[in-house]
């Protein structure tokens, strides 16, 4: 017979280990990817520290809706100068970066500096130094390479004015409002100073490095690399078996990437980029490097 | 940063973390397994004799005898000299070298894991044993007499083994962390330095009494050949109850710190992608920032966090045997820390299943195939045709591994209950007595097997 202080124990036992079981349940769903792609960011534009001078009280809204069609990008700014043309441009990176916003955004990278392949939204103000835009284009900005919308006096130099707030915790979208028509050379940094810019909203800020790259579909996730680092460390590729096992590496100087345990290579360029697609039949946890390097750029994951 | 444990040197393949129901599943089942445990122990000790047969003369006579005695030390010298050979002259490639996986994978794991089933196979094959009993002889014949031998210090017991343990696996995955110093020509001198060591210490105290208290490979494989069936009593080959050759292993002092050594060991190489990550990045950059370099942050941080589960481990054990110590009637402390740490023997092999088996498996056809025929690397022999064989890495699914590395702790959970409740029988007369002593055991037995679940969980994270 069983008497009290073993009874004690089997409720002591069930108890912990239903607590144990419930700890472990707890946190399977949490790596899911960012839902719902139809919604919209918005950031509100705010003047930059080192906007040129008359531009303290520029304020605005900004908003990047995606849908399955594509993106439209809507601007909403006032407290500018009088009957001024002015130029945003959608840019990478969040509006706290040294250079605000970062690179433009393109569809694809490194290919033109002009519309279609970036979105620039163009306006004059009007005699009350308010005015609005609105871009829209066919293909839909994948989700965290929005990062801030950044300002400019068309006026051909460069000038950003503001930069807006978004809500959202995503990786980061901005779109820049630029001065001036062009932009950036390359996909590398703007040339234009500080000053140029009037204001920047954030929109998805910028991304965090390291972090697990959302797999949207359709999406092809692209590991950069730079003097022969992964930019943003180590990436790590989740998949599942059974799967196409899809990326690509876009690299700055020539390189082997050799894809262990399945033992694939393939050489990429100096600048060109390289696509991975291959059956994800092996489970486990296997390393992408540059094989004469000797140096990890991604973690494949395949779970079963 | 170079941060990568072994596996990374040598298979470039990880184990995914075990998912959080498997986790749960298993964590509970350990905690009920447990209470049955407890509720439903017997009442007399049933593996605190051999209870061992004898298989035959002629097995004996075969197995046992000179020639088999002389053809396997001299395969053990064979192996032990192709490694340094291949370590030396070899290629640079930890994963292309005979002497990193034949050493560290085939040997270092292979011996506790066959062993736990079979026996001591290490004995047999150790090479230096070998080399020491053909000096021996020698000496024999030449003098005429046997070699005088100091007198080991009792009191040393196992500690030489002990802390040459956490040395080979100090030199595995904090010394040679991410490849930086584990090269076949580095572990190739190691291996050297160490065959000089044990054959001085041998010399000084004898062959026999050195492999079974000092040399660290006896010791620490001998330690799981307690486990398995099979064994030599008297110069004849006998079958014994598994696991009851265990009951009399850690007689010997310093024994537990042994087998805590081996749990530490293990916890840490699981750890350190995983449970301890963060801290360890944390005190590394913590080092670099007083200007230390890199390398050297990275070991200290190593070392500092391999000792902190030394302690660890044998804290929790330390918290057991002093728990025990309040039960009416029960041993000395003293009596109670050597007579209870054969039963982390099970936790320990449970351990080294848990982390290294798909390792294990992978690797080993990478030594039957490319690394046998191509022992150096060099890509110039072929000997057995098998040297252009890849690992099949697709032989084990995870879900598999999954079920293998928690099925081992809940198996090693249970023997090492098993033991400990047999041990409390024959220290408290009194059957109530006892099963309350056996509170406490259960305790560290479930802190064992969750943290080895918990460590498995958040593994590579």
């Amino acid at each position: 017979m069983m008497d009290a202080k073993k009874l004690t124990m089997v409720l002591l036992v069930l108890v912990v280990a239903s607590a144990f079981a419930a700890c472990g349940s707890s946190d399977e769903n949490t790596n899911e990817t960012n839902g719902d792609e139809s919604a919209a960011v918005n950031g509100g534009f705010e003047p930059l520290a080192d906007a040129p001078p008359g531009y303290s009280k520029v304020a605005g809204e900004a908003e990047l809706q995606r849908s399955g069609a594509g993106t439209t990008v809507s601007i909403a700014i006032s407290g500018l100068e009088p009957k001024t043309a002015y130029i945003a441009h959608l840019h990478t990176s969040g509006c706290d970066q040294a250079d605000p916003g970062g690179p433009h955004f393109q569809f694809q990278k490194g290919g033109s500096e002009e519309p279609p392949n970036e979105i620039h939204l163009k306006f004059t103000s009007d005699a009350n130094g308010e005015g609005e835009a609105e871009a829209t284009s066919g293909r839909e900005v994948p989700v965290g390479e929005a990062g801030s919308i950044v300002l400019h006096v068309d006026d051909g130099s460069h000038h950003e004015m503001a930069a807006y707030e978004t809500g959202e915790a995503e990786a980061g979208t901005a779109l820049f409002v630029h001065e001036g028509q062009h932009h950036d050379e390359g996909s590398g940094e703007p040339k234009h100073a500080h000053s140029d810019k009037i204001a920047c909203a954030e929109l998805e800020g910028t991304p965090t490095g390291n972090q697990e790259t959302p797999i949207a579909s359709g999406e092809v996730p692209t590991i950069v690399v730079r003097n022969g680092e992964p930019v943003g460390g180590i990436q790590e590729l989740e998949f599942t078996a059974g799967e196409e096992v899809r990326f690509r590496v876009t690299s700055d100087q020539a390189e082997e990437i050799h894809v262990h345990g399945y033992d694939i290579s393939q050489d990429v360029p100096a600048g060109g980029t390289i696509e991975f697609d291959f059956p994800a039949e092996l489970e486990g946890i296997y390393e992408a490097e540059l094989e004469e390097l000797g140096v990890q750029i991604a973690e494949l994951r395949i779970n079963p | 940063m170079n941060f990568l444990p072994l596996a990374h040197a040598l298979a470039s393949r990880q184990d995914l973390p075990v998912p959080a129901w498997l986790f749960a599943w298993g964590a509970s089942i350990v905690l009920i397994v447990s209470f049955f445990a407890l509720a439903a122990g017997w009442r007399t000790p049933r593996f605190e004799q051999l209870h061992a047969r004898p298989l035959g003369a002629a097995a004996s006579r075969v197995l046992l005898g000179l020639p088999m005695q002389v053809l396997c030390g001299a395969i053990g010298v064979f192996l032990l000299g192709l490694a340094v050979y291949a370590g030396l002259e070899g290629t640079e490639a930890p994963d292309r070298n005979f002497a990193l996986t034949f050493l560290f994978v085939t040997c270092w794991l292979g011996f506790p894991f066959f062993s736990a089933i079979f026996g001591d196979l290490f004995r047999p094959f150790n090479p230096w044993r070998a080399i020491g009993r053909v000096a021996g002889a020698g000496f024999q014949a030449i003098a005429g007499q046997r070699a005088a031998h100091a007198s080991y210090p009792e009191k040393l017991g196992r500690w030489p083994a002990a802390i040459g343990l956490l040395a080979v696996v100090w030199l595995e995955v904090v010394y040679g962390k991410g490849g930086v110093g584990f090269d076949p020509q580095t572990i190739a001198v190691a291996t050297l330095i160490y065959s000089g060591y044990t054959l001085a210490m041998m010399a000084v105290f004898g062959v026999e009494e050195w492999c079974e208290r000092g040399e660290v490979f006896s010791v620490y494989f001998g330690m799981f050949g307690r486990l398995g069936i099979f064994g030599s009593e008297d110069g004849k080959l006998v079958r014994r109850r598994p696991f009851s050759a265990a009951t009399t292993w850690a007689t010997v002092p310093g024994s537990a710190a042994v087998v805590i050594a081996s749990i530490a060991t293990t916890s840490f190489d699981g750890g350190q992608e995983g449970a301890f990550k963060d801290a360890i990045e944390s005190l590394t950059e913590w080092l670099e920032g007083l200007g230390i370099g890199l390398t050297a942050s990275l070991r200290i941080s190593g070392t500092v966090f391999m000792l902190l589960c030394f302690a660890g481990v044998g804290l929790i054990y330390m918290l057991g045997i002093r728990g025990m110590r309040t039960v009416p009637g029960a041993p000395s402390l003293a009596k109670l820390r050597v007579g209870f740490a054969h039963t982390l023997i099970p936790i320990a092999l449970a351990y080294l299943v848990a982390h290294y088996f798909s390792f294990f498996v992978f690797q080993e056809q990478a030594q039957f195939t490319f690394l046998l025929s191509d022992p150096l690397g060099t890509g110039t022999t072929d000997l057995f045709g098998t040297a252009g064989s890849g690992v099949d890495y697709s032989i084990l699914s995870a879900n598999a591994i999954w079920y293998v590395q928690v099925g081992s702790l809940i198996v090693g959970h249970v023997l090492g209950l098993m033991l400990a409740h047999d041990r409390a029988l024959v220290y408290w007369p009194d059957y109530r007595n006892a099963t309350a002593s056996q509170y406490w055991m259960l305790a560290v037995m479930v802190a064992f097997t969750c943290f080895g679940l918990y460590l498995l969980s958040v593994a590579n994270g």
